[in-house]
């Protein structure tokens, strides 16, 4: 049962270890290599700055200074790298199974609804953690029925999962802009289409002093969640081995669409767990610019890492911080926050194109 | 009556942009590529088009320049996923965010100006005829254009040579190898084409629909395109009947607000995305059994890296 030839069996996770000796040589070309595309990608970058009439090493300084050298934007990368890392998860578990869940902003986005909507259906009902853990396990649970909608159109009717994900994204958006400019709007608000704040009491507790909520304990235990699971369980195991070969799966008596759907419902929950925790550490109240977008650089952190959840973790806090600086470049040089975007798209491009293997002539 | 007409006309204005991309993506498809990237594809074509518009005052220059960006980004796409053999859907989402980020830097100078737009033009005698004048013939020039464009493609693909080739590569790759016709040639050029004509279709939304350009206009239009072309078995003229229902989910709301029904807005912005995902619900295995060998290799087993 060598079913994932092409991935191996995750690297030990969060921080590579310097690999033993055999490795180095193949270690130290990936780095070579990837230094190259960063690279590449940061000069093609300047350049379409410098066609715009901005400085580049300006433009780089500012965005440096902006965030990381300032305390309180190194706390706006952490809590928007959270959700981004379980959005990122949300697309590795799948993709393991070899599904493309592009769903991952829809899933966030359904996920905060559900817990904002438990939290107005139950008010102070609760006591506050109560009423914290209810609404994480909403949301977890509405982003992975979310999920399921993708997952059972892909096991029923063999639509392909990512065509179905991202139609869900646009119905999700739109339910969530139906409900907060109606029903669920805030009537002591100041009149923006947004629901009431989420119940003090309810509210994910910060470290003292900071913004940066308890809730991004719960992204690294995710993370290592699935990284162990991977690692050790037969469910892990057996999805990898449906990923590598689902026919080859099948005949060994594997059942596939089982694997499939749970692999599918796993990512949703993970996205919507990050919607939830989203709403509850950092938001407070749902709002029409709520998932900003963490969904589709979930997306992006996950294929940046490989689907390793170790790197996810780094790939996502490179990303949110890209993201900050691209807030910065709005008020720093003027220039578009989606600014950042290109930045983020150009490095995945020479990801994709130049630190994979290359396969002959496929096109999986 | 007059609701009937309202909606029917605005199914063409509406829909016009999604045939265009949808067109572009069943050539795509139909040579074993699927471009996700269709959605930038779009948004390239829409701020190329209008930018142009803008500079030269010529609204042709426009679609030309539009036509050029679409094949640019789509060119992208092709040598990722042909040459380097990189994931399909990822390349395609990545190809949106760039698209994304660059129209939004370079298109802020255009948001709120003014172009030489592609008007609607009544066809004289034509356009008198009872709903279906004001229906088909009182319509800008790209959507003429569009009427030519599906029935063109289907004989391009079924009648021809070059036709031929494409499905080849998108049914049988070694074939092609076999008579000594490179796989690689025909699927970039059938990759770059479906970005050119996705170019066409942002171009149709900046230039003649909304005649203006704002950020991430496209909203969504490029991925209905791209669900399209499965629902509609990867046949031009399906493809067509499709992106006008598309367009008549777009053209209830308005339609219905101007008579003052109260409806939620949103509920009904929702619609295309709805029928879409309906449509593939009930159409989807069957016409799946249509799918280009290739292509449905690509959709049973996306591998990993």
């Amino acid at each position: 049962m060598t079913a994932t030839t092409e991935a191996p069996p995750s690297p030990p996770a969060p921080s590579p270890e310097p690999a033993a000796a055999p490795r180095w040589r193949g270690v130290a070309e990936a780095a070579t290599r990837w230094a190259v595309a960063v690279l590449g990608a940061v000069i093609v970058f300047g350049a379409i700055l410098v066609s715009k009439g901005a400085n580049p090493v300006t433009v780089f300084a500012d965005a440096w200074q902006a965030t990381l050298l300032n305390g309180y934007a190194v706390q706006q990368i952490l809590i928007k790298a959270g959700p981004l890392a379980l959005g990122a998860l949300a697309v590795v578990v799948p993709s393991r199974a070899g599904l493309v869940n592009v769903g991952g902003e829809g899933q966030i986005i359904i996920g905060a609804v559900a817990a904002g909507g438990l939290d107005l259906a139950l008010g102070d009902t609760l006591p506050g953690p109560l009423m914290l853990l209810v609404m994480l396990v909403g949301g977890l649970a509405a982003g992975a029925a979310w999920a399921g909608i993708a997952a059972a159109m892909r096991l029923l009717v063999s639509v392909n999962e990512a065509v179905t994900t991202l139609l869900l994204n646009y119905v999700a958006l739109d339910l969530l802009l139906a409900l907060i400019y109606q029903p669920w709007k805030d009537p002591d608000g100041s009149g923006q289409p947004a629901s009431r704040p989420v119940e003090e009491a309810a509210k994910m507790p910060v470290f003292s002093g900071t913004q940066v909520h308890v809730g991004l304990a719960l992204v690294v235990l995710a993370a290592v969640g699935v990284w162990a699971v991977f690692r050790y369980t037969a469910w892990g195991f057996r999805l990898q081995a449906v990923g590598g070969n689902p026919e080859a799966a099948r005949r060994a008596g594997l059942p596939v669409t089982r694997l499939l759907l749970s692999a599918m419902l796993v990512g949703g929950a993970l996205a919507g767990l990050a919607g939830a925790i989203h709403l509850t550490g950092v938001e407070y109240q749902l709002r029409p610019g709520f998932a900003a977008q963490i969904g589709y650089l979930g997306f992006l952190a996950s294929w940046l890492a490989k689907h390793r959840p170790g790197p996810v973790l780094l790939a996502s806090v490179v990303l949110a911080a890209l993201a900050v600086a691209g807030d910065s470049l709005q008020i720093d040089s003027g220039l578009p926050a989606a600014t950042a975007n290109i930045l983020a798209g150009l490095i995945l491009v020479a990801v994709l194109g130049w630190t994979g293997t290359r396969k002959k002539g496929a096109t999986s | 009556m007059s609701l009937v007409v309202d909606v029917l006309s605005g199914a063409v204005r509406g829909g016009t942009s999604v045939m265009y991309a949808g067109l572009g993506e069943t050539v795509s498809e139909k040579a074993g590529v699927v471009n996700l990237g269709t959605e930038g594809c779009m948004l390239v074509g829409a701020l190329a088009g209008f930018a142009t518009a803008h500079a030269t005052g010529s609204p042709w220059l426009g679609v030309l320049a539009a036509v050029v960006g679409g094949a640019a980004l789509a060119l992208v796409h092709a040598v990722l996923v042909v040459t380097r053999g990189a994931n399909q859907f990822a390349s395609g989402l990545t190809l949106l965010f760039l698209a994304l980020g660059l129209t939004s830097l370079y298109g802020s100078d255009f948001v709120g100006k003014e172009i030489n737009a592609l008007n609607p033009i009544a066809i004289p005698g034509l356009s008198d005829i009872p709903v279906l004048g004001p229906v088909l013939f009182d319509q800008d020039a790209l959507t003429y254009l569009s009427y030519l464009a599906a029935p063109a493609l289907w004989y391009l693909m079924a009648r021809t040579r070059p036709g031929l080739l494409l499905r080849t590569a998108g049914e049988r790759a070694e074939v092609l190898t076999v008579h000594g016709y490179r796989t690689t040639t025909t699927r970039y050029a059938a990759v770059v084409a479906g970005g050119a004509l996705a170019g066409i279709g942002g171009a149709h939304l900046s230039i003649a629909y909304a005649q203006s350009w704002f950020e991430n206009m496209i909203v969504g239009r490029g991925f209905i395109a791209v669900a399209l072309v499965i629902f509609a078995s990867w046949q031009p003229l399906r493809v067509m009947a499709g992106a006008y229902l598309f367009g008549a989910a777009l053209a209830l709301s308005p339609a219905l607000q101007a008579r003052g029904v109260g409806i939620n807005q949103f509920a009904l912005d929702v619609l295309p995305f709805l029928v879409t995902l309906l449509v593939l619900a009930f159409l989807g295995r069957r016409t799946l059994m249509n799918a280009p060998d290739e292509l449905r290799r690509v959709f049973d087993n996306t591998a990993t890296t």
